[in-house]
């Protein structure tokens, strides 16, 4: 048949059309996005991945920033324009129109001068009717390029930054920690949880600090019912025993809290006496005293050290 | 879990073999990490990890300690149902002022879709004048006259968004955490977390009040959603019964009561061996709460104890429905232990279509009815120190329009503003807050966020770090998911507004 002797390309002829080919796709690939040579290349191991160091503006301030409002458009699963801004490398390499960022000329840098027209211009980024970056977010953009879109200036070094907001750190929680801390007083602490039930607690799951309020108890809780709180009196750090029977024969009690930071004798028979007698707790920063015979003659010593107090108005 | 011999029993049943196949699965995975994984066996647990909340299934609202030491120990949640008017109150914008009446820019109306508005409306400015208030020179209306000599208390929020412009996802979404139906409130995390002080009272109380329209979302706004229904919040009412169907019913004595009700325990107890469902346990619990709730809640919703310079302070008058009544059972209640204390006042939906939504009638209405209550509320907590511990939160779901609502491309009747998720505000008062600051701006006609914005989970996952919570490690487990009161997107706890 025909097509058997003129279909055949000799191996050669084979391996030079298809690596020609492969070239003009590059080429092509080129021709459409200057970055992929380079995006090949990285790929391939035989370019180094551009990275931003740690403490760098781009890491501190610049990514966490393109994380929350780009990538959505602009990441691993979506691609809009062929751009990435999930990875500083990516950044650099643009969009398939060419480079997003030109470092030191923020006016010519896409990526800034989208994200600063207005929100109802079709080239507007984010698009229109999708919540605009604020203002701050734009001039950390701005200057990071300016500043020559560095993956290693740090990030204080950047004049005129709007100021960072220190993240919030959580205290670890370590329940081993809080066990062997508490071991000590535990035996006491399931005693006068026994004997008063809901009044003592800790003050967090990581703690050994005791939080106490016996106001729930009303006069059901008296100075008898304080005095078993003696044993752990120095772990007591808030305590509340308004609406109760204690007098002033609890003060000596009262005393030995010695880290008591929040103290609440609202509507209880105690006097200045009991007031007085708070004089050495050092940690105290707060003590209610409403409804009570207390007197400013002895609340003013312990206002005169900084501790909030809330009394009534006749009082002052 | 308990000392009860048939509590026990109850728990023991409620362990299916699919609990004991699953942690059998656990076990083996658990060889196979200590053995191969050394370094991971020994990683510190997740910052995700849920904690354990598990309690006994008899009294679901047992205290827990917080994660952490807490700043705040107690909610007090005024929820504005219907949104006010932030231009109206807070947020001062002269330049808005100046443009009243000129056609709104396109910039802003392109792409955008509202719940009222369309073509192209006027801009207007606030309907009311401001001045600055306090020693933190905080600018506020003339409408709030209460509040203002309360204002170096307060730290105002005007950089608040949310993505939902109807109301009740909207409301949703401000107190679930989800614009959808299904989610727990906030109430309901937070006596999840914590449980509540008073055992004789709901931990999560709602009061509501109206100055008209009534609640757009209902009741799931303080549902429990996949939490316990243990958690949910309760409604009661000042005037008449503090809680519905509470009190005995005509001629039946406590005592007849008390053995109605060992009956009905009984029951469910043989229910609960038959089919093992631990929201039996729960309802006996319920049961049981309601029993001793018949003295302690009657006593404390009783504003008539109070001296009448107390109601005056408030305005509040007793047997009425009121907002100012709910203020003041709000403070009686936060002073006996209930852990999250939920007020709705719905009425503030100002799009000028009737009288009563019109900024220049309803808005002035509505601050008249709440702004003297919510300030004695203020100044009650403060004087008694109680305000030290207590978190106070005031807002509605989203914002208002910078633009006058122009309801089919119509002159309206009256002045209003259509609804507005791009900014918002709120104010938060009370434990661990940076009291007479402001947080946030609006850009120069107030139509979006300019400087440090808050989207709604920013807010929860404050609340809950002030409560003593890293909001990601306060989870549940539900359709595969650990659920959180911030959903799945990251949030930000506020530093800025941390004292």
């Amino acid at each position: 048949m025909a097509g058997e002797t003129s279909a055949r390309l000799s191996a050669p002829v084979y391996f030079i059309s298809v690596a020609l080919l492969t070239l003009a796709g590059f080429g092509a690939a080129m021709l459409a996005r200057p970055a992929f040579g380079h995006a090949v290349l990285q790929w391939a191991g035989l370019e180094p991945v551009p990275r931003a160091l740690p403490a760098s503006f781009y890491a501190v301030r610049v990514e966490p920033l393109l994380k929350d409002r780009c990538i959505g458009c602009h990441g691993e699963s979506r691609q809009k324009a062929g751009l990435r801004l999930d990875s500083f490398a990516e950044v650099m390499l643009g969009s398939r129109h060419g480079a997003v960022v030109r470092p030191g000329d923020a006016r010519h840098s896409e990526l800034f001068t989208r994200i600063s027209l207005p929100p109802s211009d079709d080239k507007a980024m984010p698009p229109s009717g999708k919540t605009p970056l604020t203002d701050d977010e734009v001039t950390v953009i701005r200057l990071w390029i300016a500043n020559g879109a560095s993956a290693s200036l740090p990030a204080g070094a950047v004049k005129g930054a709007p100021k960072l907001v220190k993240p919030v750190v959580i205290p670890e929680l370590d329940p081993a920690r809080a066990a062997r801390q508490r071991a000590p007083l535990a035996a006491a602490v399931q005693q006068v949880q026994r004997r008063l039930p809901g009044v003592v607690g800790y003050e967090s799951r990581g703690s050994a600090e005791l939080e106490v309020d016996a106001s729930l108890m009303g006069l059901r809780f008296g100075d008898a019912e304080l005095a078993m709180l003696a044993p752990l009196a120095a772990h007591i750090v808030r305590a509340n025993f308004s609406d109760t029977a204690i007098t002033d024969a609890s003060a000596s009690t009262l005393a030995a809290m010695t880290g008591l930071e929040r103290l609440r004798l609202a509507d209880t028979r105690i006097s200045d006496n009991t007031i007085r007698a708070l004089a050495p707790l050092k940690k105290l920063r707060s003590l209610t005293a409403t409804g009570t015979k207390v007197t400013d003659e002895s609340l003013a010593s312990l206002r005169q050290k900084g501790v909030a107090i809330y009394a009534d108005p006749d009082v002052h | 879990m308990t000392d009860h011999p048939l509590l026990h029993h109850m728990n023991l049943q409620a362990e299916t073999r699919r609990h004991f196949l699953g942690w059998g699965m656990g076990g083996l995975g658990a060889f196979y990490l200590n053995s191969a994984l050394p370094a991971l066996a020994k990683a510190p647990a997740s910052e995700n990890a849920p904690l354990d909340f598990r309690r006994d299934p008899a009294t679901p609202l047992t205290v827990l300690p917080p994660q952490f030491k807490a700043r705040a120990k107690r909610v007090i949640y005024l929820h504005m149902g219907g949104s006010p008017s932030q231009l109206e109150l807070f947020d001062h914008k002269p330049e808005l002022t100046r443009f009243d009446g000129k056609d709104c820019p396109d910039v802003y109306l392109k792409g955008k879709r509202f719940a009222f508005i369309t073509g192209v409306p006027k801009l207007m400015g606030a309907q009311f004048p401001f001045h600055q208030a306090g020693k933190s020179g905080t600018w506020i209306s003339d409408r709030l006259p209460h509040l203002e000599r309360m204002v170096d208390e307060i730290c105002i929020v005007k950089s608040m968004r949310t993505d939902q412009f109807n109301h009740a996802p909207a409301q949703l979404l401000v107190q679930t955490g989800d614009p959808r139906l299904g989610h727990a409130s906030l109430g309901s995390w937070v006596t999840y977390g914590l449980g509540t002080e008073n055992q004789n009272m709901p931990g999560f109380i709602v009061l509501i009040s109206s100055g008209g329209t009534t609640a757009n979302a209902g009741k799931p706004l303080w549902g429990s959603g996949f939490l316990p229904s243990a958690y949910q919040g309760v409604q009661c009412s000042p005037a008449g019964e503090p809680v519905l169907y509470l009190d005995n019913p005509r001629g039946v004595s406590r005592q007849e009561r008390r053995a109605v009700l060992d009956a009905a325990d009984e029951i469910n107890r043989q229910t609960y061996r038959q089919f093992g469902n631990p929201e039996t346990v729960a309802r006996i619990a319920q049961y049981e709460m309601a029993f001793r709730m018949q003295l302690e809640a009657s006593e404390a919703m009783d504003i008539r104890r109070e001296p009448a310079a107390v109601l005056e302070r408030y305005g509040a008058q007793p047997g009425k429905t009121s907002y100012a009544n709910n203020c003041l059972v709000a403070r009686r209640l936060a002073e006996r232990g209930v852990r999250f204390i939920q007020l709705y006042h719905w009425g503030w939906d100002s799009h000028g279509t009737p009288t009563d939504e019109g900024l220049n009638v309803g808005l002035v209405n509505r601050c008249r009815e709440t702004d003297q209550p919510t300030a004695a509320l203020l100044a009650d907590l403060k004087a008694s120190g109680l305000l030290e511990d207590t978190l106070v939160v005031w807002g509605g779901e989203f914002g208002r329009t910078p633009m006058l609502e122009n309801r089919g491309g119509q002159q309206m009747k009256f002045v209003g503003r259509d609804h507005h998720p791009s900014a918002f505000t709120i104010w938060v008062a009370g434990g661990g807050l940076k009291a007479g600051t402001s947080h946030g701006a609006t850009d120069e006609l107030g139509y979006y966020v300019a400087k440090d914005p808050v989207e709604v989970r920013d807010l929860h996952a404050t609340m809950l770090y002030l409560l003593g919570f890293d909001y990601r490690r306060l989870n549940y487990p539900y359709q595969g998911l650990d659920q959180k009161l911030t959903g799945v997107k990251p949030a930000r706890i506020v530093s800025e507004i941390l004292a």
